[in-house]
């Protein structure tokens, strides 16, 4: 279970790495999921690296095929992460769209 | 000094007529048995176990292993995930070498199989960072970024790293205890689904149920009467950073060559003088950065260095690696692995490994990781004392 003031700290950290635009360094294509996440299986994870040189995970979305590739610029964009909670609480997080 | 003096592993696998402690019993029983020793001989217990809190609300098993031994010594569960067995062996050799203990149990213990698959790949990533979980990253998924990255930087192909499996099940077919004892192709390995790709199925290990134990001690009298003995020259661990996204490196692990370099250095081993190695093959990309990250091939070789036949019993005189089957075919029960990896050493050093028996075998390395490898134990064994 995931505690609702555990997905309320979560954000505070998310709001300040939304609209970075990175480049794909790796990825995969998830088909063997947990139970928080199979019903979306299969489904995309990028590593992305940034110029200030950290990097981020999160799920690729509006995309096409061919930007599922190393090299590829993304930027961090918020959207669901799981499926709601008990308490209803719907958890945000970071995923990555191709910037073009 | 301290030397293990007894091994016992129960069967791997799926084992659904068989509890966690079930196991434990059988594990504690067999080795006592294969050394000869009773159990008040027993100074104190390591116990590995990452899983049973996560999938079974089941947690201080220490207490009940010392219901199992009838017993009221020191009792320590150890929890390092996927290296939580090499981790419980480090801290009883060093148990011993402090002076706490002359003769002390190492246990590893998992039960996998009473769950659904995403229900224990949910409790592995409880061994991931918060961002891994986020993203819904699985093991599979990080190693599988893992080895995106490597396929990219030299060159290597799915095929080039299907050979993996393919000798680790070769092995498995010896081993009369691994979870699988069929032989499989290159062409089945590509042929497999992907869990996470380039990951597939037969790159995997799989989810498993076992228990293995060791009894190592300092005790002259015992060392001086025991059947079979190999002396631990080295037990050493390094830690990285939780999250792969975090490290220095993303076509290694970093911690695997500093806990083999202070191995070596600890030990006077000569990287040319191990014989026999097990090496953590959660996924067939998991042994390539193994190999080269302890320095057996260069960074960028170890695919092509297995698929050459240079570690595979029968076509190697000189090393092989995974004679168990590694976790991949011998299973992965991930609290027993550690435990195992060093148990088939000893195997291999007393000349018990049966059919799996690497000729003259007088010094080997266990390679344990947890996680992607945010923790690593190498250990060093030999014989010749």
């Amino acid at each position: 279970m995931i505690s609702p003031v555990k997905v309320w700290r979560r954000q505070k950290y998310i709001r300040e790495h939304l609209g970075r635009v990175g480049t794909i360094v790796s990825w995969t294509n998830i088909s063997v999921a947990g139970s928080y996440t199979k019903e979306f299986a299969p489904y995309p994870v990028v590593l992305v690296s940034f110029k200030k040189g950290d990097n981020m995970y999160g799920q690729l979305v509006d995309f096409k095929k061919s930007d599922l590739v190393i090299g590829k610029k993304v930027i961090s964009i918020l959207r669901k992460v799981r499926k709601p909670t008990d308490d209803s609480v719907i958890a945000y997080g970071i995923k990555f769209k191709p910037t073009s | 000094m301290s030397s293990i003096i007894g091994y016992y592993t129960t069967q791997f696998g799926e084992l659904w007529d068989k509890s966690l402690f079930d196991l434990a019993r059988e594990a504690i029983s067999g080795v006592l048995q294969d050394c000869e020793l009773e159990k008040n001989q027993i100074d104190a217990v390591f116990y590995g176990n990452m899983m049973a809190g996560v999938l079974e609300n089941n947690l201080h098993g220490g207490a009940k292993i010392a219901q199992l031994l009838g017993t009221h010594v020191p009792i320590f569960r150890v929890e390092s995930a996927c290296a939580s067995g090499g981790m419980a062996f480090h801290l009883a050799h060093n148990y011993i070498l402090a002076g706490k203990a002359e003769t002390v149990l190492v246990l590893g213990a998992e039960k996998m199989t009473d769950y659904p698959p995403e229900v224990v790949v949910q409790a592995l990533a409880a061994a991931a960072s918060g961002e891994e979980q986020e993203a819904g990253l699985t093991f599979a998924g990080l190693y599988a970024l893992i080895a995106n990255y490597y396929f990219s930087k030299y060159n290597v192909t799915e095929e080039d790293l299907a050979h993996v499996s393919v000798k680790n099940h070769f092995h498995g077919s010896l081993n009369e205890k691994a979870q699988f004892k069929n032989i499989i192709t290159v062409q089945q390995v590509l042929k497999s689904s992907y869990v996470a790709s380039p990951l597939k199925v037969l790159d995997s290990s799989p989810i498993s149920d076992g228990a293995c134990a060791v009894v190592i001690t300092s005790n002259k009298q015992l060392l001086a009467n025991a059947k079979n003995k190999v002396e631990i020259l080295a037990s050493e661990v390094a830690t990285d950073a939780l999250s792969l996204k975090d490290r220095a490196y993303f076509d290694r692990l970093e911690a695997t060559s500093i806990a083999a370099k202070k191995a070596f250095e600890i030990s006077k081993v000569k990287i040319e003088d191990i014989n026999v190695a097990e090496v953590h093959d959660c996924f067939s990309i998991a042994e390539v950065l193994a190999l080269e990250d302890i320095g057996f091939c260069k960074k960028g070789t170890g695919a092509k260095f297995v698929a050459g036949g240079k570690v595979t019993l029968g076509e190697s005189s000189s090393f092989v690696v995974n004679t168990s089957g590694g976790l991949k075919a011998a299973g992965h029960p991930v609290g027993a692995t550690g435990v195992k990896q060093i148990g088939e050493i000893f195997l291999q050093l007393t000349g018990r490994a049966q059919k799996r028996q690497v000729k003259n075998a007088h010094t080997g390395l266990a390679h344990n990781v947890g996680g992607s490898g945010g923790t690593v134990v190498v250990t060093i064994l030999s014989n010749k004392n």
